[in-house]
């Protein structure tokens, strides 16, 4: 099961991710006439930047999802084989109790959709747009693995 | 082989179903639900009585899903009594069950005042199915609805109508729309938003009569002015279905009492969802949190622990999201502080022009509590701060600020929450 990782070393914040993401769910997938779309498409992912540290923010895909549990309209549900949240748009009635729980605050509401914006891992693109949009490489796609103590932010 | 025996159909009752059998495949597991419908819904019931939604999205779990689980459904069959010296319940019908395990997962109801002429028909709680088809067909010949209470039920209720081109008047005792989970000026947002969308609020009144002699004609106010209306909602706040257990030893106080594995003080009965007192981190405190992903996550622990699992429930967190007319508003924990209470300290941020208001309740530097409105995107860190009691002294002054988010917690908080994705060389080297 392939996982996004995110190289904190490598991130100089340049938000090519979130570009490429917000491109890459866009009705045209084409970057001048995305922006003058109706609907704007929001990127999935945030930069957020602390401490001269640059983070990459988006779903991520938590294996007891808080968001599932949630939601009351049953449009979020955990893919235990793909090892993803998955969204029912068509369920979805916006009423934000995802983002309410998301411990990372990666769910964001669009409001003019009423259906909130999260990583959907690009579904069927084979991998994420946002792997080849990074300039530095710091998105990292690849397979699960355990990692050294302390160079993962949560412990397994 | 085990009997489970869950009293109750909806978030709770679901969620335990589910988490028994993930761990337990075999044992016979019995739902009852005195409605007739099967497990829906129930918070999207305003979206259909707007008909924003279809029917078909108020499935919240299909028919199919019982089978495949080996669950043994009974609808419209209500539990009137429980025996747990002799470990059975007793149905309405005077049909008894056994039982190795039980969850009492029944609910809440709508309580109606006494005000005069409540009993008539026409007068409907918003709570279920039943009374959302009910109301909605009398749609068709509803000019005028009022609606009694300004809680979110009420709101509701009040946005469904009028997306169906009622008239509605919104009857509310206290000085603002939504008092139990918002302050006096979070509260203005919602109600001007209400009003430019003609839901009319009527502040500081209460409903004294219902008129009509048959059908409803109108709602007299205390202050004496009247009302026409032919439909009245009444959402006055919901009481906990607990009449079942009253001539028992089992524990209550508004609600049955849990302990921290959510057992009651009988060792093989739990409780879960609307009808439970649980610990409330805010509060330090038992109180029923009822709110649909609370029962949801109680409803996960009680499975677990009949199914013989040992998980220790963390308390729950009062909290509620809600949408009118593209405002969106959050509300978790404390969203006021009394006059006079000491250590407490309030963050703000207010831009009336824009729709943006954001507090944040401190207590000795942990949040207990905070308000968004028109801006929610970082809500869930800040809830995590709160059932993590994340001091927050390093990062105070970055909490008001747009920029702010989990980067800036994720030194700080509990790291065992299970994830997919991460992060790689996060520590400086």
């Amino acid at each position: 099961m392939k996982q996004l990782y995110y190289d904190v070393k490598k991130c100089l914040g340049c938000k090519s991710c979130e570009i490429a993401c917000a491109l890459a769910h866009s009705v045209s997938s084409d970057l001048f006439k995305a922006i003058k779309e109706e609907i704007l498409s929001l990127p999935r992912k945030k930069v957020i930047s602390s401490k001269d540290k640059n983070y990459p923010v988006s779903c991520r895909h938590c294996k007891d999802p808080k968001c599932v549990d949630a939601c009351m309209a049953a449009a979020l549900v955990y893919d235990k084989e793909k090892g993803m949240v998955l969204h029912d748009e068509k369920r979805c009635v916006g009423c934000w109790m995802c983002v309410m729980v998301c411990p990372y605050g990666a769910i964001r509401p669009n409001i003019k959709t009423k259906i909130p914006v999260r990583c959907d891992k690009c579904k069927d693109k084979g991998e994420p747009t946002c792997v080849k949009a990074c300039p530095t490489g710091a998105i990292i796609w690849q397979e699960e693995i355990a990692l050294p103590a302390g160079t993962l932010s949560e412990k397994r | 082989m085990k009997q489970y025996i869950i009293i109750g159909n909806s978030a709770a009752g679901i969620a335990a179903v589910e988490a028994i059998r993930q761990r337990d495949k075999e044992s016979k597991v019995t739902v009852f639900s005195d409605e007739d419908y099967p497990a829906y819904c129930r918070c999207l019931i305003s979206y259909y009585l707007a008909a924003d939604i279809k029917e078909d999205k108020i499935v919240y779990r299909p028919e199919s899903f019982y089978k495949e689980n080996n669950i043994e459904l009974f609808l419209n069959k209500k539990v009137s009594r429980i025996d747990p010296k002799k470990n059975r319940v007793i149905c309405e019908d005077k049909t008894q069950f056994t039982y190795d395990a039980l969850l009492i997962a029944t609910g809440a109801s709508p309580k109606f005042p006494d005000t005069q002429g409540i009993k008539k028909r026409g007068v409907f709680g918003f709570r279920t199915i039943k009374d959302t088809k009910e109301i909605a067909g009398l749609l068709p010949v509803t000019k005028a609805a009022c609606v009694l209470g300004g809680g979110l039920i009420g709101l509701k209720a009040a946005y469904g109508l009028k997306k169906k081109g009622v008239d509605v008047k919104v009857i509310i005792k206290s000085k603002q729309v939504l008092s139990q989970m918002l302050d006096f000026e979070a509260a203005g947002f919602v109600q001007r938003k209400l009003e430019e969308n003609g839901i009319e609020v009527i502040l500081g009144q209460d409903a004294a009569e219902i008129i009509g002699n048959g059908d409803i004609k109108a709602v007299k106010l205390d202050s004496g002015k009247a009302f026409e209306s032919s439909l009245i909602v009444v959402g006055k706040g919901v009481s906990p279905n607990i009449d079942l257990i009253k001539e028992t030893q089992i524990k209550f106080n508004a609600g049955l009492i849990a302990d921290n594995s959510l057992k009651t003080n009988i060792p093989n009965i739990y409780t879960a969802g609307d009808c439970a007192e649980t610990f409330d981190a805010t509060l330090g405190r038992h109180t029923i949190n009822a709110l649909w992903p609370v029962a949801v996550e109680q409803g996960k622990v009680c499975g677990a622990n009949m199914a013989g699992d040992n998980l220790n429930y963390a308390g729950s967190v009062g909290m509620n999201s809600i949408e009118f007319f593209g405002l969106p508003v959050i509300s978790l924990g404390t969203y006021k502080v009394k006059e006079g209470e000491a250590n407490f300290e309030e963050l703000r941020f207010c831009n009336t022009k824009e729709n943006l208001y954001k507090k944040i309740i401190l207590r000795d530097n942990f949040i207990v509590g905070a308000l968004f409105v028109g801006n929610i995107g970082n809500s869930g860190v800040f809830l995590r701060m709160i059932r993590e009691r994340i001091n927050i002294s390093p990062f105070k002054d970055k909490l008001l600020q747009e920029s702010f988010g989990y980067p800036d917690i994720m030194d700080f908080v509990s790291e065992d929450i299970s994830y997919g994705d991460g992060y790689l060389n996060k520590k400086a080297t």
